[in-house]
């Protein structure tokens, strides 16, 4: 049988990637709290920013955790234009068209990629991507501590943020209320962009961490952004908590998952966890923001 | 008077009738216009996606219940006639029919408790679900020969549904695709079909006038999925060769969504015109730029829909309306 | 006795919007109810006409009991409503709006039609019936929500604020066709309004509620006159 040791061996594993979930989802649950609009290009801004992670490495030799620090403020922009440029034109029409557009992106990134990079998968391999730690009886990766431990700063940042400045009050108050902070003279387009701005922009500080732990292809983004929108409505869409303890969750039943279950039922958990969700609990965790959209009275 | 209006009505829907007769008069000619296999093949192709995507527009267009699980319901259609054929030598017509019978029953039973869930989140529960059966289906191996596939044995004729050259297929799928269409063009007029459109604009006030919603909505759903199956089986039977990766792909459901939405979604024609355009470009880019255009057709294929949402949410159809206006006179209002 | 409700009491959570209310309605009645913002009046219709269940209470309409009711079923029973804030099926003609709510009791589409024009005549809209609801001004988006719920040929009707945001001349016409349809059709009218003047005018008796509670019933010159009304309202600004 399995032992106490592996059974924690695996949950750490879990934990670790669990902060990266809870990153990537973070993004897209600010998204919607704030803008109402699910982004289906999500995913794609995540395989993006691994590219753009693996193309620096590649040719100018930049570390991946270095180019961080580029690659924040253009998805920043590349947030804010997408928002701009795409989704504000027909946030006043039916939401079909908002879903197909966005569908749209994700088709066009996507399939971009696929033309200009092929399918091949990618990765990098930095010198101190083998080196793991030991601690007491368990193992772990430095790319996992790091990917793990970066995730709680900018989720604290974010956090900080959200609760003390002005914007991010402002922020706060359109997610909660949207009339209310119209009435309040809020600039609700400004919040919007920045809104999709800083979601994107947390999908691409995840991109460079995840690069020494996971390939890239064109398809990654698919992979993963299922797995945020499990943990965004199994914390409650709309809610930045929710969505760091719904990504600790499903990182720690992945690991359970892989370890159990045969490799091809793997996706099968989340898509049947997600349903479940979906229909009989769709606030999640931690109540939701527009339940009206998810269709509760 | 309203007598005198509705006289100009019926004058009208007769010259409308004469136009529409005359294109698919046309319509029916091409197939034996377009000589040569590979011309052939697009043709097939366009017939074929038009059924499949008019058949998503029931439920999607029609109800605007957007669903990108569909290609479950095509693959359905296909491994049940399939396996019938293969292991029972039952014929591909009854097969056709079982598969449209188990996949409206998998619809309603699925999209029965996942009506309540509005907009995005219907769409995101529909992935889920395509994507259950996807897996699923390469898993039960023993059934479905997993994901080697299934090769249909030729062995034409009429009764199995497969023939020799191109045109009898074109022929097939053309009718498939006129049945699907006048199917959309009657409920378009019956009661069901306002109710559908109803319950599309505002849900709440549809029932406020005694539609009950979640009926509406189950039939469409059964019906669409019913259509689309019975397009899967054309699909195993015309490339005699059916895996689950391909059929139950998330890139199919949305091809069936895009084809409809860019030629007018909700509207009966909408999705034969998207599919005469975005057919054509997807095999003759597959043509020119061989394995190199991986991607590519995609690609464009998510610029236009970008385009359509942003420019003309109606769809292409919109530009065909204008056109027809010009040639038949406006009606004029009363007073 | 066309519609009766007793004790009816809705709770959302800890927030008790209506409690115990009853109210009794006879055939060809024309009801105001009123009272201060948040008094539960849209609730109470919200539960009468079926998108709510009561949390407790009874409801019978025509002597049979429709507690709980879907708002479909009530509809098809009988009982028809607008919305405060209108809901016109945007993506349909003026014509096509009316004739959802003439499906109701009819099958054909042809005879549906010829129906649903004579309805836009009844409330003032002959002439528009080709028009996309959504482009409708808003004195015209009240009458063809009037016209959407007079086309299910209610036998109670529901009516929430229909006059809101019209100019005079407007009220009175809508007035007049309320009047027509309770003479003509014998149809009976529970009237919500923030109005007096209009309230005062159009209603035989008044219900009023505060708190989610009745807090009076009679005559409008009795509830006029009525101290608990008269404090419930103090401090609030009364139309015209």
């Amino acid at each position: 049988m399995v032992d106490l040791m592996t059974i924690g061996q695996i949950a750490l594993n879990g934990l670790l990637l669990g902060g990266i979930y809870a990153l990537i989802s973070i993004g897209l649950t600010i998204i919607f709290g704030v803008i109402r609009v699910i982004n289906f290009a999500h995913g794609e801004f995540l395989m993006l920013s691994m590219y753009a992670s693996f193309w620096l490495f590649q040719i100018l030799g930049i570390d991946p955790y270095l180019s961080i620090l580029i690659i924040i403020p253009i998805f920043f922009i590349a947030g804010w234009l997408t928002q701009r440029a795409f989704i504000q034109p027909i946030l006043k029409g039916p939401a079909l068209m908002q879903i197909f557009i966005t569908v749209g992106i994700s088709l066009a990134m996507m399939n971009g990629a696929l033309f200009l990079w092929k399918a091949d998968y990618r990765s990098v391999t930095p010198s101190y991507a083998a080196i793991t730690f030991k601690m007491g009886n368990f193992l772990i990766g430095l790319p996992r501590l790091v990917a793990f431990l970066s995730s709680i700063v900018i989720v604290l940042i974010l956090y900080l943020f959200l609760k003390k400045t002005h914007l991010g009050r402002a922020i706060r108050a359109v997610a909660q209320d949207r009339e209310a902070a119209l009435l309040m003279g809020i600039n609700m387009r400004r919040i919007y962009l920045i809104a999709f701005g800083i979601g994107t922009a947390c999908v691409g500080v995840a991109g460079p961490l995840l690069l020494p732990i996971y390939p890239v292809f064109p398809t990654v983004g698919t992979y993963f952004v299922l797995i945020a929108f499990v943990v965004v409505v199994l914390g409650g869409m709309g809610n930045m908590t929710g969505a760091f303890i719904g990504g600790l969750i499903i990182g720690l039943i992945e690991a359970f998952s892989g370890f159990f279950i045969t490799p091809q039922l793997q996706s099968l958990v989340y898509f049947v966890i997600f349903i479940l969700l979906l229909l009989l609990k769709p606030s999640g965790l931690m109540g939701v923001v527009g339940a009206e959209e998810i269709g509760m009275k | 008077m309203i007598s005198d209006l509705t006289q100009r009505i019926s004058h009208l829907k007769y010259l409308k009738f004469y136009l529409i007769s005359t294109l698919f008069g046309l319509l029916a000619l091409l197939p034996l216009l377009i000589r040569g296999p590979f011309y052939s093949h697009i043709l097939v192709m366009i017939f074929l996606h038009a059924a499949a995507a008019a058949s998503w527009n029931l439920i999607g267009g029609y109800a605007g219940q957007l669903s990108l699980g569909h290609a479950a319901f095509y693959g359905i259609g296909a491994y049940t006639s399939t396996l019938l054929f293969v292991q029972w030598g039952i014929s591909p017509w009854l097969g056709m029919l079982a598969g449209g019978g188990v996949a409206a029953l998998v619809a309603g039973l699925v999209s029965f408790p996942c009506f309540k869930l509005r907009g995005p989140f219907f769409t995101l529960a529909t992935i889920a679900f395509g994507e259950v059966v996807r897996i699923l289906a390469i898993y039960f191996r023993e059934l479905t020969r997993g994901a080697i596939g299934i090769t249909i044995p030729f062995r034409p004729g009429i009764e199995n549904l497969m023939f020799h050259g191109k045109m009898a297929y074109c022929y097939f799928a053309l009718v498939t695709m006129m049945t699907v269409f006048f199917v959309s063009f009657l409920i378009e007029r019956s009661r069901f079909g306002y109710y559908l459109v109803a319950l599309r604009g505002d849900e709440d006030a549809a029932q406020a006038l005694g539609v009950n919603t979640t009926m509406c909505k189950l039939m469409a759903m059964m019906l669409s999925a019913f259509f689309t199956a019975i397009c899967g089986t054309f699909a195993a039977q015309y490339v005699l060769f059916i895996e689950p990766i391909s059929e139950f792909s998330i890139d199919r459901s949305i091809l069936f969504a895009l084809i409809s939405i860019i030629g007018g979604i909700g509207t009966a024609a909408g999705p034969i015109i998207g599919s005469f355009i975005l057919t054509p470009l997807q095999e003759f880019l597959r043509a020119w730029l061989g394995g190199q255009y991986q991607g590519l057709h995609i690609f464009i294929y998510g610029c236009i829909l970008i385009a359509v949402v942003m420019l003309l949410p109606e769809g292409v159809i919109i530009w065909m309306r204008a056109i027809g206006r010009r040639i038949v006179p406006p009606i004029r209002s009363r007073g | 006795m066309l519609f009766q409700a007793k004790k009816v009491t809705k709770r959302f959570g800890g927030l008790t919007a209506l409690k115990e209310v009853d109210l009794e309605i006879e055939r060809g009645e024309i009801i105001g109810l009123i009272g201060p913002n948040g008094a539960g009046k849209t609730t109470l219709f919200n539960v009468i006409s079926g998108f709510y269940s009561p949390t407790e209470g009874n409801i019978q309409f025509e002597g049979r009991d429709v507690t709980g009711l879907k708002a479909y079923q009530t509809c098809r029973l009988g009982i028809a409503r607008t919305f405060q804030i209108v809901k016109p099926f945007g993506n349909m003609t003026v014509l096509q709006n009316v004739m959802v709510g003439t499906f109701c009791r009819l099958r054909s589409a042809k005879v549906v039609r010829k129906e649903a024009f004579e309805i836009l005549d009844l409330v003032g809209l002959s002439g528009k019936e080709n028009e996309l609801a959504r482009s409708l001004t808003l004195p015209d988006r009240k009458r063809l929500e009037l016209a959407k719920a007079l086309a299910t040929k209610p036998k109670f009707l529901l009516l929430d604020e229909v006059h809101a945001g019209l100019n005079p001349i407007e009220i009175s016409q809508v007035l007049n066709i309320l009047r027509r349809i309770r003479d003509e059709w014998g149809v009976t009218l529970l009237v919500i309004e923030h109005l007096m003047t209009v309230i005062m005018n159009l209603s035989e008796r008044i219900v009023v509620l505060s708190y989610g509670e009745k807090i009076a019933e009679g005559t409008p010159e009795e509830i006029s006159n009525d101290q608990k009304v008269i404090e419930a309202y103090l401090g609030e600004e009364d139309g015209e």
